[in-house]
């Protein structure tokens, strides 16, 4: 009978452990009011790290372009850098957190890049000026990147305390001015971040007056 | 010259079979107000009007290396002016540049030398002839959001009738700012020096003692006037802003400011553009 109990043991905290998860929805708005999407919110927990929830991801390149503009990923995350278009381009990045550049290619490159350091990372394209995008590399495994709408929901929390973390490419500033620290239990609870945001000076496709950039 | 025309749309079609080759589409029209199309130095004689101008081109890009590109292109530009017909042009050319980068990223200066050959038919056929530029232009970022440029070239346009020959040294700065991500803001300066061409109603003893004449041009109409070919030495402001409406198109409107001499001739023009730009 010993093992029978230490199953239904086992089973019951299982299942007290899933009506302790709780998920947080976070809406982002920037300084005057409007929905703020491409923000990335992740919460951090007091204790250990948990596991990853994903150690792999992708970023395309589709019509001359980054897609998706924002990725969150957690630190150690091994990301492919696959080229849809019929062109070649010219993947780098001068941020601290990652430096690294992908030479002239097509097709997918064989070995991915490895985002081992936290931080936030700026990726362009050598070819051409205006493709550019962010990965945001977490400590944690508990984060999403907003919606049109402004929202994004974390869910499946463990129980226990968060700090919250609202970032954005355009933000000023840093994202632990913003922090909020929030206690989870079972169900859902709602932050609201207000974020003081940069004008957008993403480099234009279309034609402008300069004779010097790489179309 | 047909030689040089020929050799560049063949490189033009061999590239363009290269798979990794990128293709680009350009296009841009509006119009175009030149206060002194007559190039004139006396108010009486100043005649200015409109145009409306359509550019149209194809390039073929190859990333060499990391840094350098060659570009290829063929493209063709036309004029139409509202009251002077016979500056009415329509110039098909070809082009090619090589640019090197030093660096890598958005921020890292570049030089580009290019050429572009071209034939001008204008509809007073005696004006029409070949044309070359050779262009040499650098530009450095000094910030995400202002960028300096500038370079020298030299034009050089060969007509059948050797009166309508011109060369000229041309050489500019400009600074560029980015207003907001749609709006890019430019101020330059332009140096000019070589053979210009002014009208005058006769007789210009004074102008006729340091220049060419051809008498009895009826470009502007009644009464005829001396179409005299000069050294002249152009400065030049530009105010320039381009506005994103897509991802592909823009609107450009431009302001120039020039005085162009030569002692005791000074004449000045106000040029106005407004051009709806598609690139792709």
């Amino acid at each position: 009978m010993k093992p029978l109990r230490g199953f239904v043991l086992i089973t019951v905290l299982i299942f007290a452990g899933d009506l302790r998860a709780g998920s947080l929805e976070v809406v982002v708005k920037d300084d005057k009011g409007r929905p703020c999407s491409d923000a990335v919110a992740y919460a951090a927990a007091g204790g250990a790290a948990s596991a990853a929830l994903k150690k792999q991801a992708v970023i395309d390149q589709r019509e001359k372009q980054f897609v998706p503009y924002v990725t969150a990923v957690q630190v150690g995350t091994a990301v492919f850098f696959p080229n849809s278009d019929n062109i070649r381009h010219h993947v780098y990045s001068f941020s601290p957190a990652k430096k690294f550049e992908l030479p002239l290619y097509s097709g997918v490159p064989a070995e991915p890049v490895v985002f081992d350091k936290v931080g936030f990372v700026t990726l362009g394209c050598n070819i051409h000026d205006w493709m550019i995008a962010y990965v945001a590399v977490l400590p944690t495994p508990h984060f999403q990147v907003t919606r049109q709408d402004g929202r994004a929901v974390l869910k499946d929390l463990p129980a226990g305390q968060y700090n919250v973390q609202v970032w954005h490419p355009a933000l000023k500033g840093q994202p632990e001015a913003l922090a909020q620290r929030v206690d989870l239990g079972g169900g859902t609870k709602t932050l609201d971040f207000t974020l003081p945001l940069k004008h957008d000076m993403r480099a234009k496709r279309a034609p402008g007056l300069t004779s010097g950039g790489y179309r | 010259m047909y030689t040089r025309m020929t050799l560049s749309i063949v490189l033009l079609i061999l590239l363009s079979s290269f798979a990794r080759a990128e293709w680009r589409f350009e296009g841009k029209t509006g119009v175009l107000y030149n206060s002194n199309l007559s190039n004139s130095d006396r108010s009486a004689d100043v005649r200015d009007d409109w145009a409306w101008r359509s550019d149209i081109g194809a390039g073929n890009g190859l990333q060499l290396t990391r840094d350098v590109r060659l570009n290829f292109g063929a493209d063709l530009r036309g004029e139409v002016w509202d009251r002077f017909g016979a500056f009415n042009t329509i110039r098909p050319g070809a082009s090619a540049g090589l640019r090197y980068r030093f660096g890598l990223g958005r921020q890292a200066p570049w030089v580009l030398l290019e050429d572009r050959f071209g034939y001008d038919r204008f509809q007073d056929t005696a004006q029409s002839g070949y044309d070359n530029v050779l262009n040499l232009q650098a530009g450095i970022a000094l910030s995400d959001r202002m960028a300096l440029e500038g370079g020298y070239a030299f034009e050089s346009f060969v007509a059948p009738d050797n009166f309508y020959d011109r060369q000229v040294h041309r050489g500019n700065a400009s600074i560029l700012f980015d207003v907001t991500s749609s709006l890019q803001v430019t101020v330059g300066y332009i140096y000019r020096e070589g053979d210009v061409i002014s009208y005058a109603v006769p007789p210009r003893p004074d102008i006729a003692r340091f220049s060419i004449e051809r008498e009895d041009e009826d470009e502007f109409g009644q009464p005829l006037r001396t179409a005299y070919k000069l050294l002249g030495r152009t400065h030049a402001l530009s105010f320039s802003l381009a506005y994103q409406l897509t991802k592909y198109a823009s609107v450009q409107l431009g302001y120039e400011y020039a005085v162009t001499t030569h002692d005791p001739l000074r004449y000045e023009n106000h040029l106005v553009e407004a051009n709806i730009a598609v690139a792709y």
